[in-house]
């Protein structure tokens, strides 16, 4: 079931265009990340759907209700979205429990299920303090706890980790996670970071100069991206030229299969993620495993030369430059650490099949 | 996507209240249009007095002008208003930095209750320190009276400011400029007073433009300046075309004063990069310096809060137990009661019309509106004398005289000259409550008028009280613009001890002294709570 579908929003402010046509649909229960670079019209995208802005055309439907649309507008406070937004936004004259259960009727505010509510974030005893007396992760949690006392419809998260340290956002991201697992809540989370919308989202939703250029689950995402583009966005990614010729692509890797999504043959660029190329000297050893791939490029060795190493120790990100061309942009490979190459010195790379490739128009 | 197109025909929703955007998104705010219009009419009703000076200037002709321009009256008035101007200045700066260095930075003894005393002295008007020191000696008069009692009376204007600064500011820079290897002196002059630049720069331009607007102390002092003299010509030469051709002076005067503090505040700006808490740093350990500084303290408290307070008890009792009869204690009363009203109209007016062009100011960007808002601080060049002048003329002109002298028009007087006062409280008070948390009230199920009241109104009214004790307080103390305008038969405290002062009865002055300052202090006291409490949520 479809808790929140939007179609066609435009929004701009002024003579600029923020969103221009923007279609996205949220299955109830689930979490979506809208994932973006920073003036991509996310938060605008947000404020649309809480109601702070009206979109200039299209709708948007929260359940059965159309609550932005031609002649229709239900203003915010009807709408029973929960917004949890990027600063936290907590009103600092009210403690912990009054900002909880700020959005609940008068009776039901000194009810317990405000201390249940403070339970389920990590919070309870702190009712009684005021959110200068928090810290940022601490805040974090009362803003979606106030959020979802009200029992919303959908929650919406606006980079609610961006002002987190490092090792609180990994943390907090997971415990926010739990909570809406167990909670069974709707959630539309807004951010920048690549690594937090895959790790959290079931579906990731990829917002582009305004629109949604791919939806999908984070696994498919990765693994077939609509087109260059959203590749180089999500995770590491090497884009090469090649010529298709229908059954398979010719790249300075020797000739690769192709994924069932055939391009037209031409030019074509090339989708090669790093953990696809392996060193040779390790390449004998997987040699049956994907046999195909080697077999298929005759000749399929590139000598390359390190340009950086940086080493992580589970695995190691090298830079390589192809010894061929100076002048290409160089390439990124992932291996599984081993012996330390130092700078300077000349690889010889393989890829794995098989690959994606898009048109070139 | 073809379908969708004739979706932009339809008309645009109508939009129920102010559009609002969070502040950090100001920029990409829809048009704030009602706000806009509102503030425009404001600015213009602001700029009423600029416009009666200039009607009144191209009436008498160009040459006329001049001519009461260019004569030797001029050339004295202008070296008697620029020299102590400029003396008060410098003295105000020295003694309310100074002051407000002792009190928050260093360990010197009962610093709290400094905090207090040093700044009682704004609640007493200039006229009222004059007429304490004037009255027991002759001796203060002229030019040297009139730096002793303006100095003593205005100083407060920059310690308040140049206090909270050294309160808000980080102690740790101190701490940097020293492990530098800077030394200690070197570092209270670049450092700290590198930090409260902008509060003493903003502190003396205050100071600057009350001295240029003085009247009634210069009065008692026999000390003549641009002000005296255009409410002399006005008021017993009645000779409007010499006062406003002095106005003109005295405006650009003002502005003069208002562009150099903006030229010397120049880009540079006390910054507190990160939001971290602030570290509680040690005070400064004065050691034996400790005894000289509480002695010029002291000093400081007893010439400027002791003296006018004990001349008043004092010309009560020298003028005998008849001074303060059945009848003055009625008329005293009635007087409290015209002036509270007066306030307090004025107040709540100026609270209310602050409002929108504070909103734009905060909540909204761009040219237009900072130029709107900037604007409204013309009124400041604008002395009280000039103003009334410009209410006179317009209800003669337009209104065939009807409302000259009547309350409304004195109240709407008040408004315009203390408008930028109110904008001072009002703006702070809307920054504390920002739009987003109006959005989140919005968005946990609350109707725009809960919004106003659960969160809104919590959060601003400090803010707004602020604002509108600051322009009660000055009403309370206003004196030039209330004798042009002041409702005939009705005496306020100030009007009231003019008029036994100007009488020589000064036993009869002297109870209504002691009444303003009874009365002032109380808003005083809200103001202080309130500036202290703001910096040190800000800390």
């Amino acid at each position: 079931m479809t808790q929140l579908a939007v179609t066609g929003v435009h929004k701009a402010f002024g003579d600029h265009p923020v969103l221009t046509g923007v279609d996205l649909d949220v299955p109830a229960g689930s979490l979506t990340a809208i994932l973006g670079p920073s003036g991509s019209g996310k938060t605008t995208l947000l404020r649309v759907l809480a109601g702070f802005e009206h979109a200039d055309s299209g709708t948007v439907r929260i359940g059965a209700t159309v609550a932005d649309g031609p002649g229709a507008f239900v203003p915010p406070e009807r709408r029973r979205i929960g917004y949890v937004p990027q600063e936290g936004s907590l009103f600092p004259h009210l403690n912990v429990a009054a900002n909880v259960s700020f959005g609940l009727p008068a009776r039901e505010r000194r009810g317990p299920g405000t201390e249940a509510l403070l339970e389920s974030v990590g919070l309870a005893g702190l009712g009684r303090r005021y959110p200068h007396q928090l810290s940022g992760g601490q805040q974090q949690r009362v803003a979606l706890a106030r959020a979802l006392a009200i029992q919303p419809t959908v929650v919406l998260l606006d980079e609610p980790f961006a002002s987190l340290d490092a090792h609180l956002r990994a943390s907090v991201r997971a415990d926010v996670r739990e909570i809406f697992r167990a909670s069974g809540a709707t959630a539309v989370l807004v951010t920048h970071d690549q690594d937090e919308a895959l790790s959290m989202a079931d579906r990731v939703a990829v917002l582009r100069d305004g629109r949604i250029a791919q939806c999908a689950a984070p696994q498919e995402l990765y693994a077939c991206p609509a087109d260059a583009d959203v590749a180089r966005f999500i995770g590491d990614a090497n884009l090469i030229d090649g010529i298709c010729d229908g059954g398979g692509v010719d790249t300075m890797f020797g000739r690769l299969p192709l994924e069932p999504a055939v391009p037209s043959p031409g030019p074509v660029t090339v989708l090669v993620r790093p953990e696809q190329l392996v060193l040779c000297d390790e390449a004998p050893a997987r040699g049956p495993a994907d046999g195909g791939a080697a077999r298929d490029g005759a000749g399929a060795v590139l000598a390359a030369r390190i340009v950086a190493c940086e080493y992580y120790g589970h695995d190691a990100v090298l830079r390589v430059q192809p010894e061929h061309d100076p002048a290409a942009a160089p390439i990124i490979v992932r291996t599984s650490g081993g012996p330390q190459l130092p700078p300077g010195s000349v690889v010889r790379l393989a890829a794995k099949g098989p690959v994606r490739a898009w048109s070139r128009g | 996507m073809v379908t969708r197109q004739d979706v932009t025909g339809v008309p645009p929703r109508p939009s129920v209240e102010p559009p609002r955007a969070s502040p950090v998104r100001a920029r990409r705010a829809r048009r704030p249009g009602g706000l806009l219009a509102v503030s425009s009419l404001i600015a213009a009703g602001l700029a009423l007095p600029l416009v009666f000076l200039l009607i009144e200037a191209s009436q008498a002709g160009l040459s006329t002008v001049i001519s009461l321009i260019f004569r030797p009256l001029t050339a004295t008035l202008l070296w008697n208003t620029v020299r102590l101007t400029v003396v008060v200045t410098v003295l105000c700066a020295i003694i309310g930095t100074g002051a407000a260095w002792l009190i928050e930075r260093t360990n010197l003894p009962g610093r709290r209750i400094w905090a207090v005393l040093v700044v009682v002295p704004l609640a007493i008007p200039d006229f009222v320190v004059s007429f304490g020191w004037e009255s027991l000696w002759g001796w203060v008069h002229g030019f040297r009276g009139a730096v002793l009692v303006m100095t003593l009376a205005v100083y407060p204007l920059v310690y308040l400011p140049v206090a909270a600064s050294l309160r808000a500011a980080d102690p740790a820079q101190e701490e940097v400029a020293r492990s530098l290897g800077t030394s200690r002196l070197r570092t209270f002059a670049r450092i700290t007073l590198g930090q409260a630049r902008g509060a003493i720069l903003g502190g003396c331009l205050l100071v600057a433009l009350v001295l240029l607007a003085e009247y009634g102390a210069f009065e008692i002092l026999g000390y003549q300046t641009f002000t005296t003299e255009i409410f002399t010509e006005f008021n017993s030469a009645f000779s409007t075309t010499a006062a406003c051709a002095l106005s003109l002076v005295l405006v650009v005067l003002s502005l003069l004063v208002l562009g150099g503090e903006g030229m010397l505040r120049g880009r540079g700006r006390a910054v507190r990069v990160g939001a971290m808490a602030q570290r509680v740093t040690p005070p400064h350990r004065l050691g034996a310096t400790a005894i000289p500084a509480l002695a010029s303290l002291t000093l400081l408290v007893l010439l400027a809060l002791g003296l006018p307070v004990a001349a008043s008890i004092y010309w009560i009792f020298e003028g005998g137990v008849p001074s303060v009869t059945s009848a003055t204690s009625v008329s005293m009363l009635d007087a409290a009661w015209h002036t509270a009203v007066y306030g307090a109209a004025a107040g709540a007016l100026d609270t209310l019309l602050a409002l929108p062009v504070a909103l734009l100011a905060i909540r909204y960007s761009g040219r237009a509106r900072h130029f709107l808002e900037r604007s409204t601080y013309l009124v400041l060049a604008m002395p009280g004398v000039v103003i009334a002048l410009a209410l006179t003329f317009f209800t003669e002109r337009y209104l065939a005289g009807t409302g000259y002298q009547t309350a409304p028009l004195l109240v709407i007087c008040y408004a315009i000259m203390f408008f930028p006062l109110a904008l001072v409280g009002v703006k702070a008070a809307v920054a504390r409550a920002p739009a987003s948390l109006d959005e989140m009230s919005r968005s946990l199920g609350q109707r725009k008028l809960a919004t106003l009241r659960r969160v809104t109104l919590r959060l601003a009214g400090p803010g707004l009280a602020a604002a509108f004790c600051l322009v009660f307080l000055s009403v309370i103390t206003e004196l030039t613009a209330t004798l042009l305008l002041v409702p005939t038969g009705v005496q306020t405290l100030a009007t009231q001890f003019w008029q036994y002062e100007t009488n020589s009865s000064y036993g009869q002055a002297a109870p209504f002294a002691l009444v303003m300052i009874a009365v002032a202090a109380v808003p005083s006291y809200v103001l202080g709570r309130f500036f202290d409490r703001s910096a040190h949520e800000q800390g």
